[in-house]
């Protein structure tokens, strides 16, 4: 942690002038801002004032009460921590204390050693507290978010196929109706498909973040998955006017992973090049082997992406929704998967683009090495032996 | 004879403006469609309708609200400002909970706000009572 902590306060409330100059002086030595104050009443102002991560609070004052006095402080706040000094210290003046809010007890006469270690516990353990109490905000806040926004993308088509069915039953008698129904059906079972589709990519998102879909961890060529891509989408990218070209190397390209996850990457990718791109556009898909590390490029020459976007795009709620950009069929999850599988297997992804000429996106992962006791017959027997003594010399 | 009354759908769902399409077409009414904010402005000039159902397209900073706002307020539209409203969402919110900080900036309001999917029976309603004030006060003008 190299950030300057901001200079926490201590407040310290006690009739004893030498307890208050003493405490002063082994919390300012500390690096904490450490205020006294002598009575119950001025201590609360101070407090109130102050706003404290800590109080030390002396339970036998005169006016008002050391209990009555951290009883309020936690009503103020229950997140300032409370350390009770006392003269007196019996098993119900603690148990007392503690249900007033107080987080510890220190017996008078107490050594600077044992202020300072039960200062810290304290302070450490309310950090902790607002740390979780901001996390759990922030996921709330998440959670709603994802609710909100999947179900706009559910009732977009199913408003579209609601209306449709209404329409026709208002219509039933007619004969627009009689010449529409069948064109309209298709649509209402397009619409259908394209909300299957919507649930079934968020389920794969979730799925990979929960870790529960099942993962080999085997070696597969990038190659093969690659061309395969390719071929299946020949045909689409013949209709969009798009040419695709793979600029791969001799060597194979292997990484460790899954086969289907591993699909389902590029897959996300060059499906976007194709339908982000001009006519009479292309789509090259370019490898290269390095040091450990395996590079595919996905470059088209589409339409790019906007500088203000690049940051969002791996976003699972984010989708271009520009005025006039062309409306593409799609959850908008395809990039959000594809890193999570690249973040899943410890590499990484990157995008350029210049808009109106075209976007790459480059995806690294590490390349394939086999372990002890596996087979990998692309290497030869020496590169293989030498690895295995490095292996075990660790 | 009266000539059929024009409205004008501005909604980018494609599907959504097919079946209120023939939804009108067979209730009497002439039909033009537009598929953005920027195009249904551009239509609302060229075909001048006797009414507006417009979607509020929250996908794209409130496109809805935009145009609303446009034909209500702006002095390029004020031919157009008689034009009755119907604006359409799938969120229940009504205006005011959707803009709580309206009161500040002259937020328009449509004349009609209905939610999808819509009630047939009751939007067809609302239509014929909109469509026809706007005509007659047309014809009244004229």
């Amino acid at each position: 942690m190299s950030e300057p902590a901001e200079q926490e306060t201590i407040v310290i409330i006690d009739d004893d002038y030498a307890i208050r100059l003493s405490c002063k002086k082994i919390l300012s030595k500390m690096g904490f801002r450490a205020e006294t104050f002598e009575d119950g009443a001025q201590g609360l102002e101070g407090v109130a004032r102050l706003k404290p991560g800590l109080a030390v609070v002396d339970l036998k004052m005169p006016g008002i009460s050391g209990m009555e006095v951290i009883a309020r402080i936690h009503e103020m706040d229950p997140e300032i921590v409370v350390v009770v000094i006392t003269g007196y210290p019996t098993i119900d003046t603690a148990v007392a204390a503690m249900k007033c809010g107080a987080y510890d007890f220190l017996p008078k006469p107490f050594s600077p050693d044992e202020l300072r270690l039960i200062v810290n516990r304290g302070l450490e353990r309310r950090r902790l507290a607002i740390e979780s109490r901001r996390a759990e905000v922030e996921r709330a806040l998440l959670k709603r978010r994802f609710v909100t926004f999947v179900s706009h993308q559910l009732q977009t088509p199913l408003v579209a196929i609601h209306q449709y069915l209404s329409v026709l039953k208002n219509l039933d008698h007619t004969e627009d109706a009689a010449a529409k129904r069948q064109q309209w059906f298709d649509r209402c079972l397009a619409r259908t498909g394209e909300m299957q589709t919507i649930i079934k990519d968020w389920l794969t998102l979730a799925r990979i973040e929960g870790d529960t879909l099942s993962r080999q961890r085997v070696k597969v060529d990038l190659k093969r998955i690659v061309a395969d891509i390719l071929a299946t989408y020949e045909e689409m990218a013949g209709q969009n006017s798009v040419s695709l070209e793979a600029r791969m190397p001799e060597d194979a390209c292997c990484v460790r992973g899954d086969r289907n996850c591993l699909s389902v990457l590029f897959d996300n990718l060059i499906v976007n090049a194709i339908k982000y791109n001009k006519p009479g556009g292309k789509v090259t898909v370019s490898g290269e082997a390095r040091e450990g590390e395996i590079e595919i490029s996905v470059i088209d020459t589409g339409v790019g992406i906007p500088e203000r976007y690049r940051q969002l795009l791996f976003d699972e709620f984010f989708r271009v929704e520009d005025e006039g950009c062309k409306k593409t069929a799609g959850t908008g999850l395809g990039l959000a998967i594809s890193k999570k599988i690249v973040s899943e297997m410890g590499g990484s992804i990157v995008v350029e683009s210049e808009v109106d000429a075209g976007s790459t996106f480059r995806v690294r992962l590490l390349a394939f090495r086999a372990q002890a006791g596996e087979e990998d017959n692309n290497r030869s027997p020496d590169e293989l032996s030498s690895e295995e003594d490095t292996d075990r010399g660790r | 004879m009266p000539t059929s009354p024009r409205v004008l759908v501005i909604d980018d769902d494609e599907d959504f403006r097919a079946s209120v399409r023939s939804l009108l077409e067979n209730h009497g009414y002439v039909v033009f469609e537009a598929d953005s904010g920027t195009d249904g402005l551009r239509k609302v000039v060229e075909h001048k309708p006797n009414l507006i159902v417009l979607d509020v397209m929250m996908k794209c900073c409130t496109e809805g609200y935009g145009v609303n706002q446009a034909i209500k307020h702006q002095e390029e539209y004020r031919d157009y400002r008689s034009i009755p409203v119907v604006m359409t969402s799938s969120i229940e919110l009504s205006p005011d909970e959707l803009f709580p900080m309206a009161g500040e900036v002259e937020m328009i309001r449509p004349d009609y706000y209905l939610t999808k999917p819509l009630d047939i029976p009751g939007f067809l309603q609302v239509v014929e009572r909109a469509a026809s004030a706007c005509r007659s006060r047309n014809a009244g003008e004229a």
